[in-house]
């Protein structure tokens, strides 16, 4: 069975998330005072480097290398963002963190920020979250009652601005340089890099990009010590499609695919016989049964596919998202995700011409190698994988 | 710093781009989004493919390809950088992107005022893109499958001629943000997304500016032209009654002899002026700079009276680039050609060889 210790979702359901005083009752922000009493940003930067602590929306950087990238710039002005903008089909890992402990997101946000020297924070919200701003804006005013934001936090020099800015939920906004941009009020497309955001973001100031995850572990590690984490290190999966338990799970790092279905999801839904998994949301790979013995890796969500499913229903709803969602600043991307759709809908009918599978080619070809940011790429993984190991144009 | 671009070796200052390295040392590198200070890597065409040399010192064409392609337009150069211009995957990124800009694209060549002068055309040209996988054109649809699917295409198509300066038609924009660059308004943005991306003005209103005229130079296809009655043009310069009068401004020859530069040998402008069938042409010198009203007001009154010619008859073309004076026509001013019409008017009728028309 697995590992029980919960991290992110401990007090999940047991705590009102509309109220601070709960989420004191059980010990929160007691690692910002440990922070603001005990220790120093050069200790906590060692603490989550010793951690291991990596980012949990799918790129997996090191996230205590991307702090010290920035704490070793000179600037006087610096930001952190929390990119809460999740907009992968079937991820929704980081909104349950905002709607059911919004607390411990907060606190994981001072003490990164106050870490790297920030004075001002961005929780960078997907638009569709209504209620996840709702929660986050009164969690944030309590904190502030409660001094544990504003200026000096908990009477230290500290001092903290927390604020929400409410994205239009474009999927592209979730890359760091696209959410930057929509939070300099520009349209939100990436930039090239470099300069990294680490050194010239937000408002050209060195700036942070972390996942709401990642963040959430934050409170964990300074009250536990980094090298407890590392035995300990979790990871949020959700598990949607065909198995019997849907939803989020909180699961070691480093647990299997299948794992992660038979045991956390409880296998298959009665009668369904398992075809393939997509892990990773809509830009996922798909794996095939006896492939599933592998780490988890990449944002955290499983998609089961049955063998009733329509496998060119499902192409057009990957492909379809591309075709909306992609910014249109680089060629291949804007034309390819919409000829993507256009081939996607002739499969559904069944028309499909030789003429298409060598666009189709083509197409895939050019989004791997040639588009502006990974939106690209990701958009040609799951054709390519549909068609690699399902044999789609067979 | 010293970079290696397809096995030789070039200086390189730190801050470089590929590209710009490129342009400098005669290495040619096909753009159509960049232009001379714009950078954006949107176009995709301009890639560059990134090798690791062999240790074999002498075999210096023994290179391990690494696969990767590097926009040239916006990669700073590095100490030790290796590249190759022209491989089989540079080849195969260029003629798939713009098989896909093509398909995007009006296509409508034979009718287009940029025929001849288009980037897009000329790269479609040389990469031989020939293999249309993509949506049929207008012209070749065969069904009402097609139909839907063009539709779905050409939703988002603006076309705008309300204006009296600029014609725009988004049906030839190839998105390559060389006009919102360059505006010093600031008029045009992306609206809409994806696929549906359009370049326009904020809610599609009708452009309202100054008309200065650098987004229509700038413009690599013919999504932003000169507005003008092209039809009446021609029927007026061919019209034996009609007196056709060419006030030329300050400035204008180089810029015609800049368009024309592969179109015709002939270098001076007035016989070219007078091959196209004007009868009389005024130049402008610098004395006359700021009185421009005042000399084409005198055409159409002292001039005539003086030539007895009934003012009904006479034509008159202000030929210069400000084509903000285009908005300013009245009873003495009927026409303002830019550089860009002279040279369009030149390549319909053919080619001018030593001031003769040859057709």
């Amino acid at each position: 069975m697995l590992n029980n210790l919960k991290i992110i979702t401990e007090h999940w359901g047991k705590i009102n998330p509309l109220r601070i005083g709960d989420y004191l009752n059980v010990g929160g922000y007691s690692a910002l005072g440990k922070f603001v009493e005990k220790m120093d940003p050069q200790k906590v930067l060692e603490e989550v480097k010793l951690s291991g602590l990596t980012g949990r929306g799918g790129a997996g950087f090191s996230t205590g290398a991307k702090w010290e990238l920035v704490m070793a710039q000179k600037s006087k002005e610096k930001y952190f963002i929390c990119n809460l903008d999740e907009s992968e089909p079937g991820t929704y890992k980081d909104r349950m963190i905002a709607e059911n402990c919004p607390q411990t997101l907060l606190e994981g946000i001072i003490i990164s920020a106050l870490t790297i020297g920030a004075k001002k924070s961005y929780i960078y919200l997907n638009g569709s979250y209504a209620k996840a701003q709702e929660t986050l804006e009164r969690a944030i005013a309590q904190a502030k009652e409660h001094k544990f934001l504003g200026a000096k936090i908990l009477d230290s020099k500290y001092s903290l601005e927390i604020e929400i800015f409410s994205g239009a939920g474009a999927y592209i906004c979730g890359e760091e340089t696209a959410l930057i941009n929509s939070i300099e009020g520009n349209r939100g497309e990436p930039k090239i890099r470099p300069p990294y955001p680490t050194e010239a973001g937000l408002f050209d100031k060195p700036t942070v990009v972390n996942n709401a995850e990642t963040i959430a572990n934050i409170p964990w590690i300074i009250q536990n010590g980094g090298k407890k984490y590392v035995k300990n290190a979790t990871k949020l999966f959700v598990l949607g499609g065909s198995v019997k338990n849907r939803g989020v799970f909180e699961a070691p790092i480093g647990t299997t695919i299948k794992k992660a279905i038979t045991e956390l999801g409880g296998g298959m839904q009665k009668g369904k016989e398992f075809w393939f998994a997509q892990v990773g949301g809509a830009s996922g790979h798909l794996f095939l049964k006896k492939e599933l013995n592998v780490p988890m890796t990449g944002s955290g969500a499983i998609l089961v596919v049955d063998k009733t499913a329509n496998i060119y229903d499902l192409l057009l709803a990957w492909t379809g998202f591309f075709r909306r969602e992609s910014c249109g600043k680089c060629v291949p991307c804007r034309e390819g995700t919409f000829r993507l759709h256009e081939i996607a809908e002739r499969l559904v009918d069944g028309e499909i011409a030789q003429r298409d599978k060598e666009a189709l080619e083509d197409i895939l070809w050019t989004l791997e190698n040639t588009t502006f940011c990974p939106l690209g790429k990701f958009a040609a993984v799951a054709v390519r994988d549909a068609i690699d190991k399902l044999g789609i144009l067979k | 710093m010293q970079i290696k671009i397809n096995n030789k070796k070039y200086a390189a200052k730190t801050g470089e781009t590929i590209f710009q390295v490129c342009m400098r040392n005669g290495i040619k590198v096909p753009t159509l989004c960049g232009s001379k200070d714009s950078h954006e890597g949107l176009c995709r065409i301009c890639v560059v493919e990134l090798v690791e040399t062999g240790r074999g010192g002498k075999d210096a064409l023994k290179c391990v390809s690494t696969g990767k392609l590097l926009t040239s337009c916006n990669t700073k150069v590095y100490a030790g950088l290796t590249i190759i211009t022209e491989s089989e995957n540079i080849s195969k990124a260029r003629r798939i992107n713009l098989e896909l800009l093509w398909a995007d694209h009006a296509g409508k060549c034979a009718t287009c005022k940029k025929n001849q002068i288009c980037e897009l055309q000329k790269l479609a040209q040389e990469y031989k893109i020939e293999n249309f996988h993509f949506v049929p054109r207008r012209g070749e649809m065969t069904n009402s499958e097609e139909q839907k699917l063009l539709r779905d295409n050409w939703s988002r198509v603006v076309v705008e001629n309300e204006n009296p300066c600029i014609s725009r038609n988004s049906e030839f924009c190839v998105e390559c943000r060389r006009c919102i660059n360059i505006c010093p308004e600031h008029k045009f943005g992306f609206n809409h997304r994806a696929g549906d991306v359009v370049v326009g003005t904020p809610y599609e209103k009708v452009l309202d500016c100054s008309f200065c005229g650098k987004c229509v130079e700038v413009c690599p296809v013919a999504a932003l032209t000169d507005q003008n009655d092209y039809a009446k043009i021609v029927e007026n310069l061919n019209d034996l009654k009609k007196f056709s009068v060419a006030i030329i401004d300050l400035g204008i020859e180089e810029k015609i002899q800049a368009q024309l530069k592969n179109i015709t040998q002939e270098k001076n402008v007035e016989k070219i002026l007078i091959e196209l069938g004007f009868e009389k042409i005024i130049k402008f010198t610098e004395k006359d700079e700021n009185k421009e009203d005042e000399i084409i007001e005198q055409i159409k009154t002292d001039y005539a009276r003086k030539e007895k010619i009934d003012p009904k008859n006479i034509c008159t073309f202000f030929v210069s680039s400000k084509i903000y004076k285009k908005a300013q026509k009245n009873k003495y001013l009927d026409y303002v050609l830019s550089e860009r019409e002279v040279a369009r008017l030149v390549r319909d009728k053919g080619k001018i060889v030593a001031g003769k028309v040859k057709r």
